[in-house]
C-alpha cells in the first residue's frame, strides 16, 4: 500500500501521466469532435468509428478518462507538494548555513573580491571568521509555486467546466429576449456595423439593457467584439452578427401581420397558423456562384431573399425574392422589406474563471523563480594566509563551476596588474 | 514606408544568407576571422531586420504581428535575436552556423507569403493580442535555439574526430546547461504566449480555452518542455533523451506554428 503511494505521488508517475495527457490531447486534436458514430464510421470505416464512440474520443476532452488523468495529475501534484513542503521550508531557513558540501572550490586572496565579482551580495562573518553569502533563496520555490499554479488551472478549469452557464441571444434593435432561465429580460437598444472607408468591418457595437422582471431593475451597457460587459454577474458579448429582414403579410390586401425574421427564422400566418413562410437566407448583394445563390459583397446592392414555404409541415415553394417583389399565396401576399443586420449575443457566467486566471499567473511566477532565480551560496574559509573559497549553485550546473572559477581567476589576473 | 519595408526585408534576407555562407566558409576553412566576419553579418542582418519590422509597423499603424507573413518575419527576427543572445554570452559562434540556415529558411519561408497590409477584423483589435504575438516570438526564436544546441548535442559524438569543431563545441555538459537556458526561457515565454491568449479569448469569445487545435497544440507543446524539464532533473536521464525531447518539442512547435493550419484542414482555424 504505502509503495503505491510513494509511487502515485513520485516525479516518475508525474512524467507517465504528462506523456499520456499529450497523447490524449493530439488524439484529440486529430480526430474531429463533436461528430455522430455516422461520420466517424463514413471517414475511418465502421470498426474504428465503433471504438471511437466506445472510448468517447469524439468528445475526448470531456471524456472519463480525460477527466481521470487529469484526476491522477491533481492527486499527484497535490502530495508531491505536500511531500517536499517541510524539507522547502527547512532549506528556506537554512540560506545564511555552510552547506555540508559544495559544487566548485578554489583559492584567492580575495574572497570578497571574488564574491562581488560573481555578482553575490557582500557577505555575513560568522563567529568563526569563516564568510558567507546567499542570493536568490526565493528561487528553491519555483518549481513548488509553479506546480501549485497548474493545480489551481486544473481544479479551476475542471469546477468552471461543471458549473458554467452559457446562453446566446440574437436579434435587432428594439426587440427584447428572454435570457434562458435567468428569469431576465434582454433588450437590443441598437446595433451597429461600423464599417471602415474600403468596406471592412471596423467594428460591430450593440447597445443592450438587461431587466429583472420581478423587480424592474435595468442595466444598460455598450459592448462590441473585445468589449464584453459585466451586468448582473454575467458577461455579455458581442459574439457575431448576421442578416434579418421585416416580412409584411396582407390579405386581400389588408394589412395582417408584419414582424423582423433573422435569416433561418420561420412565421406562421396569424389566421392560418398551418401555412409558414420562412426566411431562410438573406443575400445583400445577389448574385449566382456556379449555380448556387452567393452575395458579392456586403452592401445593400442588390438585396435577395431566400424563402421556402411549409403546409402542415410539407414544403409546397421555395424561391427567391429580388428587392420588395411581393410572392402570392392564395389570398396571402408577403413581402420582405427593411433588411438589416440582426446581433448574436453570448452571456456567460463562470465564476471560477478568476480561479484559474491566478492560476496561470501563479504558474508563470513559479517558472520564472525556478528559471531566473538560481539559489546560489559561496563561502569563503580562512587558509593559513590565503582564503578558499566554495559554491553552490545546484541549477547552474558547469555554467556556475565556469563563472566561480572564472571571478577567482580574474581577482589574480587583476592582482597581478596592481 | 512599406516600400522601405520591402528593400530593408530583401536587405536583411541576404544578410542571413550572406552570414550562412560565412558560417559555412568558418566550419569548412576553419578560420576564427571569418567567424568574426559571419556573426557581424549576422547583426547586419538583424538591425536590417529590425529596421524593416519598425517600418511595418509604422506603415500599418500597428504591430507587425497579425498574419502569416508578419508572423513568419518576427519569428525569424525572434530566432535571431534569442541565437545572438546565445552567441555572445556563451561565446559559442558554431552555433550561428546551425542557426543561421533555419533563420533564412524562416525568413524565406515569410518572402513567399503574401504582404499586403490588411485592416484588423474586430476580434484581432486587441491590446492582448500584441503581448500574445510578442511573447510567442521570443518563446519560438528560444526553443529553435534549444533545437539547434540539442541537434548539435546528439551530433556531437560523430563530429569528434574533427579536433578543430571539438575546440569550438561546448563539452557534453555545458551543452546540456545551454539547452537548459534557452528552453527555459523558451518555456517561460510560451507560458506567457498562453496565458495572454486566454485572456484574449475570454475577452474576445467568451471562453478562456475551447480545445481548438492551435491551443491544444501550443498545449501539448507546452507539456513536452515540462516532460524535458522533468527527465532532466531525473538522474540517469539528463543529457541523450532530454535533448530528444527538446528536439521533439521544437518539432511540436512547429506543427503548432504551420502543421495545425495546413495538415488539419477539416477544423477551424481561427486564425
Ligand atoms: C503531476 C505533475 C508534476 C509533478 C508531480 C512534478 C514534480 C516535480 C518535482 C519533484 C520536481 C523537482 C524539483 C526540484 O528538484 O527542485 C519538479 C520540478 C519542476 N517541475 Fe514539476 N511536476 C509536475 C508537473 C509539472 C508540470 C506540468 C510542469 C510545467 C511546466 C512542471 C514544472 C516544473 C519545473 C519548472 C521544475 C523545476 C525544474 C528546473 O528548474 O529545472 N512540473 N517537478
Amino acid at each position: 500500500m504505502k509503495k503505491v503511494w510513494k509511487f502515485l505521488s513520485s516525479m516518475k508517475f508525474a512524467i507517465i501521466l504528462l506523456i499520456v495527457l499529450a497523447a490524449a490531447c493530439s488524439l484529440g486534436s486529430f480526430i474531429q469532435q463533436g461528430k455522430s458514430y455516422e461520420y466517424y464510421a463514413s471517414e475511418y470505416g465502421e470498426q474504428v468509428g465503433a471504438l471511437i464512440i466506445a472510448l468517447s474520443l469524439n468528445d475526448a476532452f470531456h471524456s472519463w478518462w480525460f477527466i481521470l488523468i487529469n484526476g491522477f495529475l491533481c492527486f499527484n501534484l497535490t502530495f508531491c507538494n505536500l511531500i517536499r513542503l517541510p524539507e522547502l521550508i527547512e532549506r528556506t531557513k537554512s540560506a545564511a548555513e555552510i552547506p555540508d558540501f559544495s559544487t566548485v572550490s578554489g583559492e584567492t586572496d580575495n574572497p570578497e573580491g571574488a564574491m562581488k565579482r560573481l555578482g553575490m551580495p557582500s557577505p555575513r562573518k560568522l563567529d568563526d571568521g569563516r564568510l558567507i553569502s546567499s542570493k536568490n533563496r526565493a528561487g528553491l520555490w519555483g518549481a513548488w509555486v509553479c506546480h501549485l499554479g497548474i493545480l489551481l488551472i486544473i481544479i479551476g478549469f475542471g469546477l468552471g467546466q461543471s458549473v458554467k452557464q452559457e446562453f446566446t441571444a440574437y436579434g435587432v434593435a428594439g426587440q427584447t429576449r428572454a435570457l434562458g432561465d435567468t428569469g431576465l429580460n434582454l433588450t437590443i437598444d441598437d446595433f451597429q456595423v461600423l464599417l471602415r472607408e474600403d468596406d471592412t468591418v471596423e467594428q460591430y457595437v450593440a447597445d443592450i439593457t438587461v431587466c429583472n422582471p420581478e423587480n424592474g431593475e435595468c442595466r444598460s451597457a455598450t459592448i462590441s467584439v473585445n468589449n464584453p460587459a459585466d451586468l448582473f454577474g454575467m458577461r455579455f458579448y458581442q459574439n457575431s452578427t448576421g442578416w434579418a429582414a421585416r416580412v409584411n403579410i396582407t390579405k386581400d390586401g389588408e394589412p395582417l401581420q408584419s414582424e423582423v425574421l433573422c435569416a433561418g427564422e420561420y412565421i406562421p400566418i396569424a389566421d392560418k397558423p398551418e401555412l409558414i413562410v420562412s426566411l431562410t437566407a438573406f443575400y445583400p448583394d445577389y448574385t449566382s456562384s456556379g449555380g448556387r445563390p452567393a452575395t458579392a459583397s456586403g452592401n445593400l446592392n442588390n438585396p435577395a431573399y431566400l424563402y421556402q414555404v411549409y403546409y402542415m409541415g410539407e414544403i409546397l415553394g421555395m424561391n427567391i425574392l429580388y428587392g420588395d417583389e411581393p410572392l402570392t399565396i392564395d389570398e396571402y401576399e408577403v413581402r420582405f422589406t427593411e433588411p438589416q443586420s440582426y446581433t448574436l449575443i453570448a452571456v456567460k457566467r463562470d465564476p471560477f474563471t478568476p480561479l484559474a486566471l491566478l492560476g496561470g499567473l501563479v504558474v508563470t511566477l513559479g517558472l520564472f523563480l525556478a528559471f531566473y532565480l538560481q539559489p546560489k551560496r559561496v563561502w569563503a574559509v580562512k587558509n593559513g594566509e590565503s582564503w578558499t573559497l566554495f559554491g553552490e549553485c545546484r541549477k547552474g550546473g558547469v555554467l556556475f563551476t565556469d563563472a566561480f572559477l572564472r571571478a577567482i581567476n580574474q581577482g589574480d589576473k587583476n592582482d597581478a596588474a596592481s | 514606408m512599406l516600400q522601405a519595408e520591402n528593400f530593408l526585408f530583401t536587405a536583411a534576407m541576404l544578410c542571413y544568407f550572406g552570414a550562412m555562407i560565412a558560417y559555412f566558409v568558418f566550419v569548412a576553412v576553419k578560420n576564427d576571422k571569418i567567424s568574426t566576419l559571419a556573426v557581424a553579418i549576422q547583426c547586419a542582418g538583424f538591425v536590417l531586420h529590425t529596421a524593416a519590422l519598425v517600418c511595418r509597423g509604422i506603415g500599418a499603424g500597428r504591430l507587425p504581428l497579425t498574419n502569416q507573413y508578419e508572423f513568419a518575419t518576427s519569428f525569424a527576427w525572434g530566432l535571431c535575436l534569442v541565437s545572438l543572445i546565445f552567441i555572445f554570452r556563451f561565446r559559442f559562434r558554431i552555433l550561428g552556423a546551425f542557426a543561421a540556415p533555419v533563420i533564412f529558411l524562416i525568413i524565406g519561408y515569410a518572402a513567399m507569403q503574401s504582404k499586403d497590409v490588411k485592416e484588423l477584423m474586430p476580434a484581432l483589435q486587441s491590446g492582448w493580442l500584441g503581448f500574445h504575438v510578442s511573447t510567442a516570438i521570443i518563446a519560438y526564436g528560444a526553443f529553435g535555439v534549444s533545437f539547434v544546441i540539442s541537434i548539435i548535442f546528439l551530433l556531437r559524438d560523430k563530429m569528434r574526430a574533427q579536433g578543430f569543431l571539438d575546440s569550438h563545441i561546448p563539452d557534453r555538459e555545458k551543452l546540456d546547461m545551454i539547452s537548459y537556458r534557452s528552453c527555459a526561457l523558451g518555456i517561460l515565454f510560451l507560458t506567457f504566449t498562453i496565458v495572454t491568449g486566454a485572456i484574449w479569448a475570454e475577452r474576445a469569445w467568451g471562453s478562456y480555452w475551447s480545445w481548438d487545435p492551435k491551443e491544444t497544440w501550443s498545449l501539448v507543446t507546452w507539456i513536452t518542455y515540462a516532460i524535458y524539464l522533468h527527465l532532466r532533473i531525473r538522474r540517469g536521464w539528463q543529457g541523450r533523451s532530454a535533448a530528444i525531447f527538446a528536439v521533439a518539442g521544437f518539432i511540436c512547435v512547429m506543427f503548432t506554428y504551420v502543421g495545425v493550419n495546413t495538415l488539419l484542414p477539416g477544423l477551424h482555424s481561427y486564425k
